[in-house]
């Protein structure tokens, strides 16, 4: 386990990782709010949660009525 | 990540009690149909993951592991159906042993249970393509693109990216498709807001202006600015609200009119007048039997004109007309793709439906709040019910319902019967009030200006967030598309060349040159490769079936390097090859052993001649294969064991049965004597089809041991080792008669195999036979190893006679 919390693993390629990291920097760049990110990242890495209601969790957790 | 040693395997699937030493090497298992190779490969498929995925997943039907992983005989006690591996975990420089049994397949008993021993074995778990069948090889190859995206992404993990990226779409779609419903929310507290102040443009100055008039009238201070926190009652001591019955009269009256016109110039003129036709066009559309069967048809038709190659059908075997089939197909995708066309048409026309409805439901809510301001309300019973109907189906219309529901839905739209009576008395209600005097109706005009304001800066604000959360879940998800396409083509990419080198090195004889394209494209993987610089197309289109089977294993190869890289140290690989020629097969031995010397195969093959490619390549050691020669229910497999063979044969004599006594030496004595032609190099005259007779084999090899002593006895007199040239005469003439021995006796097994004389035979006749093959055999092999005597090199010049122990070596060079 990293220092954040995330699961590491011996795979040379481990696709999924890649992918999600990538993902996860380049929404950095593009200047999306940072708790987003946070979330996003304890979801996809550390929790390894990906069903829908994960991911509306972790991009916007309040309700969906505006 | 882990090299087996050893497997122990008792009362699972069709075998009894089996431990095979592989010691951690490469290994081949060979033996016909049916005589439990792929029982073994089960076997350690379920040591290391716990599952059997023949026994599993799609159209597996009523099999499973728990009911059929057992010997059948012990299928009631799977406890005694037990599997264990001891194995060796490089990186962490153990050793383990892991037990698992039928009963309780996930409950594995790991020694030493360390937990970073643990953590290994459960990402192998995690991996069963460590196993590959020839069934899972030709799916990567032969399947439609969306499939083979599918297995391919099993293969290297990454549903998950799949599953994310759809999650995230979905959330993109469902901010965006909220957009519309906030933003005539703010349409209608825009138009509420400018009626009460009666304003035509929505400014700052203009809202200041028309609230300092009325501010003036009340001697209120006149308000600067407009900013967020702005009351246009500050300073207004009695909240109005207090003060029940004063209705704003010009300001309801607008509300009506405005009301009223709505409800004409939208609802009847519009939704009305369309209605009829929307009807008609969604009932007519629901009437097609292809908009229920829809996208799953869709689905299967592409598919199955995919899969259709053949000049039958699959199902029912009749013949087929294949180009009329297509051309039939292609019209029912295309009455498909209008289905879905004149869906997507409909639900452009229901939108501003949806719209009207709010925006009439607003109208009506503004006039019930005048409504109830009086101390004596004034009754709306038909408007407050319309109007909670109306919110209910604006929502009800925008999530998107099917076109049944769509029918009912707009089959409600119709105005009550009452609601102009509603109407008609809210107006005559105002109109009978009496004027408010100029302070009042100042009073009640900032305080209703306000209210609409309140809730037009609400609405504004929530219109905000809507929209920066759409633009938020579109980035996200336009971001992780991006992403996805880099990582995966890169990794495709990097697969697709990999692939390419691996095949063309075993056809590096015509298909140097070979080159193979890889193309993700949305959620689906093509496949094409380069025939022989004529263009690139699937690999079934010109490739032969063994060329398809090679890529199949070309394809997993560069994948679990890719996935697994240093790491990748052992695969099973269940009978992968059937159709590639034996040419191709020596080529795939060298492959396996240059590009992968690390990696431990265990390879399944009913082909002798496919084992013995392994050894003479150098993938497998001499002695690391096990060749089963029979299997029955009783006893499972069996293999091909000389001290068994004997007995057995002795057996069959006991019992008087020459004709099985005969038979099972004359099968023995084929796979023995091809085995020592192939240790001595002996000369054999050469068969295509590789199907050679004892008659063909047993005398080479006999004349070439003769030859061998003789060409050691004259090597050991060049260098003057006179003790060893007298050992060598004395083994020549021990191992002539033994050659003459069977000499004599050889016509009557060939009479008993050939049922000619069987029934003159006896114990007694044949016991002798059986007894000078065995004396035979033994002067092939070493006395003290057991192992067939070899000669080495195994190409080029000769140089010696050796054994496996070293007891035998026999220099041939002379000096």
């Amino acid at each position: 386990m990293t220092k954040t919390g995330e699961e590491t693993t011996g795979a040379v390629s481990d696709v999924p990782r890649r992918v999600f990291t990538d993902f996860l920097d380049a929404l950095v760049a593009k200047g999306i709010p940072t708790d987003i990110i946070s979330r996003l990242r304890k979801t996809l890495l550390v929790d390894h949660r990906y069903s829908d209601k994960a991911l509306k969790e972790a991009v916007f957790p309040e309700t969906f009525d505006l | 990540m882990i090299s087996i040693k050893s497997i122990t395997i008792k009362e699972f699937r069709g075998i009894r009690d089996l431990t095979i030493d592989l010691n951690g090497k490469s290994f081949g298992i060979c033996g016909p149909n049916g005589t439990g190779k792929s029982g073994v490969v089960d076997a350690l498929e379920f040591a290391l993951t716990g599952n059997i995925s023949r026994l599993s997943g799609e159209g597996r039907g009523d099999i499973s592991l728990k009911e059929h992983g057992a010997h059948v005989d012990r299928r009631n006690d799977p406890e005694k159906a037990v599997v264990a591996i001891t194995a060796d975990i490089p990186s962490l420089r153990k050793t383990v042993t892991v037990e698992r049994t039928v009963k309780a397949p996930s409950a594995a008993k790991v020694t030493p249970a360390d937990a970073d021993v643990l953590d290994v074995l459960r990402k192998i778990a995690k991996r069963p393509e460590i196993v590959l069948s020839r069934r899972e090889l030709i799916r990567y190859v032969l399947a439609t693109p969306g499939k083979r995206a599918e297995e391919v992404q099993a293969l290297l993990h990454i549903e998950d990216i799949d599953k994310v990226r759809g999650g995230l779409q979905k959330l993109a779609n469902a901010y965006e498709r909220q957009l519309p419903y906030v933003e005539s929310v703010a349409r209608d507290a825009r138009d509420l807001l400018q009626r009460a102040l009666n304003v035509s443009q929505l400014r700052s100055e203009s809202i200041l202006s028309a609230s300092n008039v009325q501010r003036e009238i009340l001697g209120l201070p006149l308000l600067q600015e407009l900013t967020d926190k702005t009351s246009l009652t500050d300073g207004l001591n009695a909240p109005i609200r207090a003060l029940p019955q004063t209705i704003q009269k010009s300001q309801a009256s607008a509300d009506l009119v405005a009301t009223r016109e709505t409800l004409e110039a939208s609802f009847n003129a519009e939704v009305t007048r369309r209605l009829p036709e929307l009807l008609s066009a969604i009932q007519s559309l629901a009437r097609n039997p292809l908009v229920k069967q829809g996208m799953r048809l869709e689905s299967f038709l592409t598919v199955g004109i995919e899969l259709a190659l053949q000049e039958f059908c699959p199902f029912c075997d009749k013949p087929w007309n294949l180009d009329e089939l297509r051309k039939h197909v292609q019209v029912k995708l295309q009455g498909l793709k209008d289905v879905s066309r004149q869906r997507q048409e409909i639900s452009q026309k229901v939108a501003p439906m949806a719209n009207v409805c709010r925006r009439l439901a607003s109208q009506l809510t503004a006039l019930l709040r005048h409504a109830a301001l009086p101390k004596q309300a004034i009754p709306m019973p038909v408007v407050s019910g319309f109007s909670a109907e109306l919110y209910k189906m604006a929502d009800d219309l925008e999530r998107q319902p099917s076109l049944e529901e769509i029918t009912v839905l707009l089959g409600k739209l119709v105005i009550p019967a009452d609601l102009n009576t509603d109407l008609d008395s809210f107006s005559k209600a105002v109109a009978e009030l009496p004027d408010s005097s100029k302070q009042d109706a100042a009073k009640i005009w900032l305080t209703v200006a306000q209210e609409r304001l309140e809730n037009y800066r609400s609405s504004m604000r929530k219109l905000k967030i809507a929209r920066e959360q759409a633009n938020i879940a579109r980035q996200i998800f336009d971001t992780y598309t991006h992403t996805n396409d880099a990582v995966l083509t890169a990794l495709y990419d990097e697969v697709q060349k990999d692939f390419a080198a691996l095949y063309a090195f075993i056809n590096r004889s015509d298909e140097k040159d070979f080159k193979a394209k890889l193309t993700p494209s949305m959620g689906k993987l093509g496949f094409d490769v380069d025939f022989y610089g004529r263009g690139f197309f699937p690999p079934g289109a010109y490739h032969s079936e063994g060329h398809q089977d090679g890529m199949g294993l070309c394809l997993y190869l560069a994948l679990m390097r890719h996935l697994h890289g240093e790491e990748f140290i052992a695969a099973i690989l269940d009978d992968v090859l059937m159709s590639v020629d034996s040419g191709h097969r020596r080529e795939v031995c060298s492959l396996l052993k240059k590009e992968f010397p690390n990696t431990q195969f265990i390879m399944t093959t009913h082909d002798p001649i496919w084992l013995r490619h392994m050894r003479t390549e150098g993938l497998i050691a001499a002695r690391a294969a096990l060749q089963f020669r029979k299997w029955n229910v009783d006893t499972g497999p069996t293999q091909w064991d000389e001290r068994d063979v004997w007995s057995e044969i002795g057996e069959c004599l006991d019992n008087n049965d020459v004709l099985s006594a005969a038979g099972l030496l004359r099968h023995y004595l084929e796979y023995t004597a091809a085995e020592i032609c192939h240790h001595l190099r002996a000369p054999v005259e050469f068969r295509g089809d590789a199907q050679y007779q004892l008659g063909e084999l047993m005398p080479s090899a006999i004349s070439r041991l003769g030859r061998l002593y003789s060409r050691g006895k004259d090597a050991a007199n060049s260098w003057g080792q006179k003790e060893v040239g007298e050992e060598l005469l004395k083994r020549e003439a021990q191992f002539a008669r033994f050659a003459q021995a069977t000499n004599v006796e050889q016509w009557q097994v060939n009479s008993a195999i050939h049922f000619n004389n069987w029934e003159n035979l006896g114990k007694n006749d044949f016991t002798p036979v059986a007894k000078a093959f065995q004396d035979l055999l033994g002067a092939f092999s070493c006395a003290k190893c057991n192992q067939y005597l070899r000669v080495t090199p195994e190409r080029e010049a000769i140089e010696a006679l050796r054994c496996d122990c070293g007891q035998t070596n026999v220099n041939l060079k002379k000096k």
